[in-house]
């Protein structure tokens, strides 16, 4: 236990490893609120949820509209009054009055404000309206075609490609049984917080982490070469074996940094956004279609679901690229040499696909890496892209990588214990 | 017991040990070598850092490779070069060794503040390390290498970088440690191990050449060693003759110690009782030459 905390302690003092996570907590801060001016508007879904449920079904519908048509009697009521004037729908209105410099400062703002939040209601109404029709002449497999051809896949491995739609399509056909798709959440075509939460946030971080457990895992395993003291620590009681400690050592302090990088940036995000009423919409609702293709999860999951595998799939990420530190650096005894060859390493795993050949199974292989993983946290858990459409994909690539590097690991060390030490 | 066997050690092509045999009982044993004769490189071996090209050391019939812990749990190691961690102090730095060596928190407290007042250094014992002198440091190596009351305890050339005052004060200290423990301790500097080690051992051409006490390796030239003094433009041929081990210069004179195997001395020929010294001087005498001629 104690030569643990000892270990530990060297982690804590050093001054690169604390400046480093401040500076991350600092950057995804400024990212976070670089974004705080759609969170007014936001607030309004949370408002509607509460008043009318999140799930979309006949009932809530016809409640939905009922609210609309009474808050638009409201606003028409308030023009009446000041222009004689009276609206079909908020959209003309805000049209008028975006044209028209007179008649805007007519209003109050919180007039305005109340009629922008009208006017988001019947957008939403709008994207209800069309949604069954989205999803009908929503192709998959012509996407699939699309995929296929752009990146030249051919023989097998366009097989292989194919059926993974195949299998997408299933779950979406499945997805639309279940009414996943008919729930309410933030418009994903306007404010993308989908993106910005997963895809934006969590490589960020995911980044972050990795950048830091390679240099926690550097430091402490060459601590001993690099001040010149392995002869001493290597011939204790402890011995060789104390690699095993640092191991440890590394891979809590690597969660504790986590930790603190991934619970700030999150917590200063739901507090800026407020996902009220929201945890348990499900994740794959047609709202978070933000572009050509919707969000299909491969299990029905709520979005609290989703954001908690995502967090325990950031924890062993960076576990596994402790483990792949721990191996360099029993081979480079040098923590800078060890960063730098995980650099190299991140460089070639993520060149190996490009140089695959086209026709053959090997090139999805060569992307079942957790490199590839921290660089996509937006596909996690869904299926969209080629090359990562698999459904156990992320599963695989941590049950395959943890089994590789705990054999590499025990094999390291065990060439460790056989070296001299000079 | 402390067995080594047959030992051998390869750095790639470069043989640095060969056909070591040794036994330790407890007592103070003094590696006596040249520069790069191989003192190192066996102490590391007993100290599991290096493995054996061949042979086997064991303690008490076990192989100490194989004992692992058990062994290392008995040892007390100063290496010859150590770095330290700049921003401990030495308290810190022992409480981190003490941990190492598996000692309980409360007992590793005692025990090293016990031996910082042992070697001196109770009033900067919580000062960093990095202002420290390079006799101060290695006070705090001699001091970690205490801290588990080692019953092998291996000193690789303990007194480099002390001062006469220091080196008098660690060979008493040591007088008083080494009881019930095999010491080995490595040096060049005769003097060190001259009044505290019970048995010399010499290393030459990679293998042991003697291994006994202090006397009995002096015995080895008795009768040879003699002082006589010589003119100055004497001086060059008569080292020619005779192999020289000291000289000083006296009254317009050069007073020569030298060894000769003459049978018959001169008459001006003052025999003296040869000292460790001379043995040392006489026996890698051939191996300064031989680098002469090449
Ligand atoms: N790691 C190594 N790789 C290659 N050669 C080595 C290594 N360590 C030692 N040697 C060589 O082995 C020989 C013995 O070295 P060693 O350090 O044991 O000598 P030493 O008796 O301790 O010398 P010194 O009195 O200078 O400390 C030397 O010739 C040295 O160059
Ligand atoms: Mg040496």
């Amino acid at each position: 236990m104690s030569i643990k905390v000892h270990e530990f302690k060297k982690v804590v003092t050093s001054t690169v490893i604390i400046g480093m996570i401040l500076l991350f907590i600092a950057f995804n801060l400024f990212l976070v609120f670089d974004h705080h001016y759609i969170r007014n508007e936001l607030t309004v879904l949370n408002k509607m949820v509460d008043e009318l449920g999140y799930e979309i079904n006949d009932e809530m519908l016809e409640n939905f509209q009922d609210l609309y048509r009474d808050e638009l009697k409201k606003m028409n009521e308030i023009t009446n009054d000041k222009t004689s004037k009276t609206y079909g729908d908020v959209g003309t209105f805000f049209e008028e009055v975006r044209n028209d410099y007179d008649l805007y400062n007519v209003y109050t703002h919180k007039e305005l404000d109340h009629m922008n939040q009208i006017m988001i209601m019947e957008i939403y109404l709008d994207f209800i309206k069309d949604m069954d029709h989205e999803y009908a002449s929503f192709d998959l497999l012509e996407f699939a075609e699309t995929e296929i051809s752009l990146y030249g896949l051919q023989g097998s491995a366009a097989e292989t490609a194919r059926s993974n739609y195949e299998k997408l399509g299933d779950r979406l056909n499945q997805l639309l049984d279940n009414g996943e798709h008919k729930n309410m959440f933030f418009i994903g075509q306007i404010y993308g917080m989908h993106s910005l939460l997963f895809k934006d946030i969590f490589r960020v971080v995911s980044f972050e982490i990795m950048i830091l457990v390679v240099l926690i895992t550097a430091y402490i395993m060459n601590y001993e070469f690099e001040n010149k003291t392995p002869l001493m620590v290597y011939s204790t009681r402890r011995g060789r074996n104390i690699i095993w400690d640092k191991l440890l050592v590394a891979m809590g302090s690597g969660v504790i940094a986590t930790t603190l990088i991934l619970g700030i940036t999150l917590i200063a995000y739901f507090c800026l956004f407020s996902y009220k009423g929201l945890w348990t919409v499900p994740i794959s609702n047609y709202f978070n279609w933000e572009d050509v293709f919707p969000l299909i999860s491969w299990w029905d999951m709520s979005f609290i679901q989703y954001l908690i595998c995502s967090i325990v799939l950031t924890y062993i990420c960076g576990i596994l690229f402790t483990m792949i530190t721990f191996i360099l650096s029993i081979f480079t005894k040098n923590s800078y040499i060890s960063f730098f060859a995980f650099g190299i390493l991140f460089g070639l795993i993520l060149l190996i696909p490009d140089i695959m050949p086209r026709s053959n199974n090997l090139i999805f292989l060569s992307g079942f890496t957790p490199f590839h993983l921290v660089l996509n946290p937006q596909i996690w858990f869904t299926g969209r892209g080629i090359f990562t459409i698999f459904k156990y994909y992320e599963i695989t690539i941590v049950g395959v990588w943890g089994l590789l590097l705990f054999i590499g690991g025990k094999l390291s060390a065990k060439r460790f214990i056989k070296e001299d030490i000079h | 017991m402390l067995t080594i066997h047959n030992l051998s050690k390869n750095f790639g092509s470069f043989t640095a040990l060969k056909d070591i045999n040794l036994e330790f009982t407890n007592g103070v044993y003094g590696l006596l070598a040249p520069n790069g004769a191989g003192k190192t490189t066996l102490m590391k071996i007993i100290t599991t850092l290096l493995y054996p090209s061949g042979g086997e050391v064991l303690y008490e019939g076990q192989d100490i490779f194989k004992r692992g812990e058990d062994y290392r749990e008995l040892l007390g190691y100063l290496p010859q070069e150590f770095g330290y961690y700049k921003n401990y102090s030495p308290m810190q730095y022992l409480l981190y060794i003490a941990a190492l060596k598996g000692l309980e928190g409360k007992v590793a407290k005692e025990r090293a503040i016990e031996l910082l007042k042992l070697v001196g250094l109770e009033n900067v014992m919580n000062k960093k390390m990095k202002k420290f002198s390079g006799g101060m440091i290695q006070r705090v190596g001699i001091a970690q290498a205490m801290l588990n009351n080692p019953k092998i305890l291996i000193l690789d050339e303990p007194t480099a970088g002390l001062d006469p005052k220091e080196r008098v004060r660690f060979r008493n200290l040591l007088t008083d440690l080494s009881r019930e423990k095999i010491v080995i301790l490595s040096t060049h500097i005769v003097s060190d191990v001259e009044s505290i080690a019970n048995e010399i051992i010499m290393i030459k051409d990679k293998e042991i050449l003697y291994k006994d006490s202090m006397r009995n390796i002096c015995n080895l030239i008795e009768g040879m060693v003699y002082e006589t003094e010589v003119a100055f433009d004497e001086v060059s041929s008569f080292k020619q003759q005779y192999q020289s081990l000291s000289e000083k210069q006296e009254q317009g004179k050069m007073k020569i110690r030298f060894i000769s195997k003459d049978d018959i001395p001169a008459s001006t020929w003052k025999p003296v009782s040869p000292s460790l010294e001379d043995v040392f001087l006489n026996i890698y005498n051939d191996e300064i030459l031989e680098g002469d001629n090449q």
